[in-house]
């Protein structure tokens, strides 16, 4: 778009060629500027097609260093697959998708042998059942991280039949907890951080710190990054200081979704969470910021267990014995907790295992 | 409207307005940094801007401990008005986003009670092959023994045989699940005579 008119003046003919100048260039690159923005489910995929791998018989090389971020099931090259000269084009089919996930993260744009790879999703070679599966585990996936069961009943999928009509009334108390947290998080750390490790099969903190940082399209072009907050300077990273966290936090807010019995909350998750809400009424107070102008805050707030009725009368009986026991053992924390802090939040954090 | 060549610029300003646990109406800014590459520096237009925003928000809808948030920032909506814009950029992240969360149960079900269903379906007949792709899945997941007859009604099981036998794999790969695993097989069987007695289907005659 050419600007209405040069401004005045002797010099004015020159700065009017440069401005055509610049609108004939940005109509060049309003053309080739397409970038890949959103990652679906539909779009990533255990296969990954590599191209660029210079033709130096290094297959074997290649898959090696694939290999270590997971399991690879299958792999071979595309000879039919157009290829830049002097390069070969291969499938790795990776056992689980969320190696597939790191390893194209890892491996796309890396230099080998010289040459420079692509590493891109290939979810055209899936069969059907694997992309049933593909959608099944991502159900899964979502149905534990956020602590609710769908139970409407597919054909093929396996799950908790007998107590479909139960829960789909009610929403899992325990999931309107999780979400309490959540909602007192500092928004400019929107999953960012790398050091965000799910103990999971989805290391969703990967992809969102990608995305942040630098979306996945050509570098030439701008970077843009959202964020959230008033007037506050965009990072990608954490931000060290008082709205930030802690570290303890991120990883019981992971350990939920991946023990047995998702209506439970581990004990440790639950000393954690009263401990830091604990803290962060503590916070407030000293503070004197709060969010609800009508209440008068004095001193912190201990937040209640929520109760649940489960319908059934054995269920009710163990979630009182063990909210009993829980407070028990919470109260005993909480007098110690000055002498022993060290030990009650590093003893959760042993027991994660990490995992790429 | 042109974005000037800066190296830091503020591009959108977008305010939503947020309700609290108290009732209390405030305003939460979701604001757009650019940033130019150094090598290359070129003007940015406001459309190009939005399509960024909500490409990054779709990617954000990825992970479902953003959900809280992107509630609050009213982002279900967001996504579901992008799905009637003309830009087709726009509609395919939107679309994308709404893939990415609508399985979560509360997220689902506020996208149902907004009447999402229905743009959804019309996404089906893009011409973006990411757009469709993002609609079957999202139709599948937003099926529930209430929805369902809104989302397997007789045009989207036409929709999907035919999409069953697309030549693009991920397309025919997801039609197929769509009709093997959420509809019945009488559905399957009505929309198939619908389609045999249709003038598409009527073969040429013989010489």
């Amino acid at each position: 778009k050419m600007a209405a008119g040069s401004s005045g003046g002797p010099g004015a003919p020159c700065r009017h060629h440069a401005q055509l100048g610049a609108c004939e260039s940005r109509a060049k690159y309003r053309e080739g500027w397409r970038p890949r923005a959103v990652y679906t489910i539909n779009l990533e995929s255990r296969y990954l097609l590599i191209q660029g791998v210079p033709a130096l018989g290094v297959m074997k090389e290649l898959v090696e260093q694939f290999a270590l971020y997971g399991a690879i099931e299958e792999y071979h090259a595309l000879d039919e697959y157009p290829a830049e000269q002097f390069t070969e084009v291969y499938l790795i089919k990776f056992k689980k998708l969320q190696c597939a996930r790191v390893a194209k993260k890892k491996m796309d744009e890396r230099s080998f042998f010289g040459s420079l790879l692509h590493v891109c999703y290939a979810p055209e070679f899936e069969t059907v059942q694997e992309t049933r599966e593909k959608l099944q585990d991502r159900r899964k996936y979502i149905a534990k991280a956020t602590n609710q069961r769908d139970f409407f009943v597919l054909k093929k999928v396996e799950g908790p039949k007998k107590t479909a009509s139960k829960n789909s009334e009610h929403d899992c108390p325990w999931s309107t907890s999780q979400s309490h947290v959540a909602s007192n998080w500092d928004p400019s750390c929107f999953r960012s951080s790398p050091g965000v490790s799910h103990n999971t099969a989805y290391p969703c903190g990967n992809q969102n710190q990608s995305l942040l940082t630098s979306p996945h399209y050509d570098n030439n072009c701008a970077e843009i990054s959202g964020y959230f907050g008033q007037n506050t300077s965009l990072t990608p990273s954490v931000h060290p200081g008082g709205h930030t966290p802690p570290a303890s936090l991120r990883q019981e807010r992971m350990v939920p979704a991946y023990n047995g019995i998702d209506r439970f909350m581990p004990r440790t998750t639950h000393l954690q969470e009263r401990k830091r809400k604990r803290e962060e009424g503590n916070k407030f107070s000293l503070i004197g910021t709060s969010e609800d102008n009508t209440e008068v805050v004095i001193g912190p707030q201990l937040p209640e267990i929520p109760k649940v009725d489960m319908d059934d009368e054995s269920l009710n009986t163990s979630a009182t014995l063990i909210r009993n026991k829980l407070k028990e053992v919470a109260d005993y924390v909480s007098t110690s907790s000055v002498e022993k802090p060290e030990s009650s939040s590093a003893k959760p954090l042993v027991k994660q295992r990490r995992r790429i | 409207m042109e974005l000037g060549r800066l190296e830091y610029l503020q591009a959108l300003v977008t305010e939503f307005p947020v309700t609290d646990s108290t009732g209390n109406k405030r305003r939460c800014s979701l604001a757009l940094s650019v940033w130019r590459g150094s090598s290359h520096t070129r003007p940015f237009s406001l459309a190009e801007a939005k399509e960024q925003v909500l490409a990054n928000l779709a990617n954000f809808a990825y992970d479902p401990s953003n959900y809280e948030y992107l509630r609050q920032l009213q982002v279900l909506d967001l996504f579901l008005d992008m799905l009637t814009e003309d830009n087709e950029t726009l509609v395919e992240f939107a679309m994308g986003g709404l893939c990415n969360l609508c399985l979560d149960k509360t997220n689902k079900e506020y996208i149902l009670e907004a009447n999402g269903v229905e743009p959804i379906i019309n996404c089906l007949s893009s011409s973006n092959e990411e757009t469709v792709v993002s609609a079957v899945t999202t139709l599948m997941f937003l099926t529930t023994p209430r929805s369902r007859a809104q989302t397997t009604a007789l045009p989207v099981v036409e929709c999907m045989l035919r999409f069953s036998l697309s030549a693009n794999t991920r397309l025919s790969n997801l039609a197929s699940i769509f009709l093997q695993d959420y509809c019945s097989p009488p559905q399957v069987e009505e929309a198939r005579n619908l389609s045999r007695h249709t003038a598409v289907g009527i073969p040429l005659p013989k010489d």
